[in-house]
């Protein structure tokens, strides 16, 4: 009996935290609608300059995206390891998360510094502002992520699989796919929008 | 104590099978909107919310295999904050677009750019000519005195300038010819200060007195 109640206790703990993690996401989500109403707005006001049409590699989005979505999928079997309590497999699924996740942020970095050397920086024009402002809004998302991700992976190495942890590693993952899900809609009304 | 066991998870956060299903799913939904738009299979507003049905097509797949909405247990608090999120963006999204739209079609774009060069005398957008005057031109003089206008003709070049000097007691009021009006429309002196207007429309412009129609006179600006 007691065992039982501590383990309702636990559940409910976990109820809570994870409501208050998914208003968090909710709340990141209206500040990111709000950045895409600004570049719905504003992506034609290039003041004569080159268009999204003009520099988008449509081929580097698509790289981008299947990245970003095969991280996501990664991350989902890296949880299913943690319920399990197999550590290993925890390390070696989030360890190709991470990586996935760096190339991700390595192709968005490359397109962000070709198009300051050309000269196209985020006081060019409102079409840039809004650009840069969005898309790197997202990549500082995936940045802190990644810092996230290593530090929880360095202490499931120390402490291994506790409770506490498995609870963290499931935080991690909500915010890795609410990353992906915001991605979809970047690469849908950023790039390939460019090209309709 | 310290390793969690398996429990009855299942429902609550899915199997491996939901996320293969998932993740297949999506990368359908993405291949395709990417097809979709390389060999414009369609063009325009259909091509748009092809792409608009894949992506929301592929929020729904996520949140329902990656992100487990609605398999927790119940009553489910965070499916009713997720939709009312999805309608605050719809409204926040949609409705900006909207307005601005509205903003654009009512201010429209070319007139806006015309009117900003103007302002700002840039000669120049996008290779084509704006009508404003980088660099000013000759300065031509035009002398009201004793109700009289001198010269009454005037030709001039584009980005020339005109000024309306008054040697009367009076005020002026040059008002320009109703069929071929100036931008400024009017133009009122006082003695001893001269009013200048850039000529940065080409075309024959008649001008006079509001008061005394009698006051008139023409000028040329040649493109």
């Amino acid at each position: 009996m007691v065992e039982h109640s501590s383990e309702s206790h636990e559940e409910a703990a976990n109820e809570r935290v994870m409501f208050g993690f998914w208003v968090y996401l909710m709340t990141d989500l209206l500040m990111f609608a709000v950045l895409f109403a600004v570049y719905a707005v504003l992506h034609d006001n290039t003041v004569g300059g080159p268009t999204g049409r003009d520099l988008f590699s449509l081929p580097l989005a698509l790289a981008e995206t299947l990245i970003l979505l095969t991280s996501s999928f990664t991350c989902g079997l890296a949880m299913i390891a943690a319920r399990a309590g197999h550590k290993k497999q925890v390390l070696n699924w989030f360890g190709l998360t991470f990586i996935l996740g760096l190339s991700f942020l390595g192709l968005e970095l490359k397109e962000f510094t070709e198009f300051i050397h050309a000269g196209h920086t985020i006081s060019t024009n409102a079409f840039f502002s809004s650009f840069f402002t969005l898309v790197g809004t997202h990549g500082l998302h995936i940045t802190s992520g990644l810092l996230w991700m290593a530090i929880t992976l360095i202490y499931v190495m120390k402490r291994g699989l506790t409770t506490h942890m498995v609870r963290k590693l499931t935080l991690l993952s909500l915010f890795w796919h609410f990353l992906d899900i915001v991605w979809i809609f970047i690469f849908t009304l950023v790039y390939l929008r460019a090209f309709v | 104590m310290s390793e969690l066991k398996p429990k009855n998870h299942k429902n609550a956060h899915g199997t491996t099978l939901s996320y293969v299903i998932g993740f297949v799913l999506s990368l359908v939904f993405t291949i395709n909107a990417y097809i979709s738009v390389v060999n414009k299979s369609t063009t325009g507003t259909r091509l748009l919310a092809t792409i608009l049905v894949f992506a929301v097509l592929q929020l729904a797949v996520q949140v329902f295999f990656f992100l487990h909405l609605g398999r927790g247990p119940k009553p489910l608090y965070n499916v009713t904050f997720f939709f009312g999120t999805v309608s605050l963006i719809l409204v926040v999204v949609l409705g900006s677009i909207f307005i601005m739209n509205n903003l654009h079609y009512n201010m429209a774009g070319t007139d806006v750019i015309k009117k900003l060069a103007q302002d700002e005398g840039i000669a120049q957008v996008d290779g084509k000519k704006t009508g404003a005057c980088a660099a000013v031109g000759t300065n031509y003089k035009v002398t009201i005195q004793d109700g009289k206008i001198s010269p009454t003709t005037t030709r001039a070049q584009l980005c020339d300038t005109l000024t309306f000097i008054n040697e009367d007691s009076g005020a002026h009021k040059i008002t320009f010819g109703q069929q071929q009006s100036y931008a400024g429309q009017e133009v009122s002196v006082n003695k001893s200060y001269p009013k200048t207007i850039t000529l940065n429309q080409p075309g024959i412009y008649l001008f006079q007195d509001s008061v005394s129609p009698t006051t008139a006179g023409n000028f040329t600006v040649a493109p």
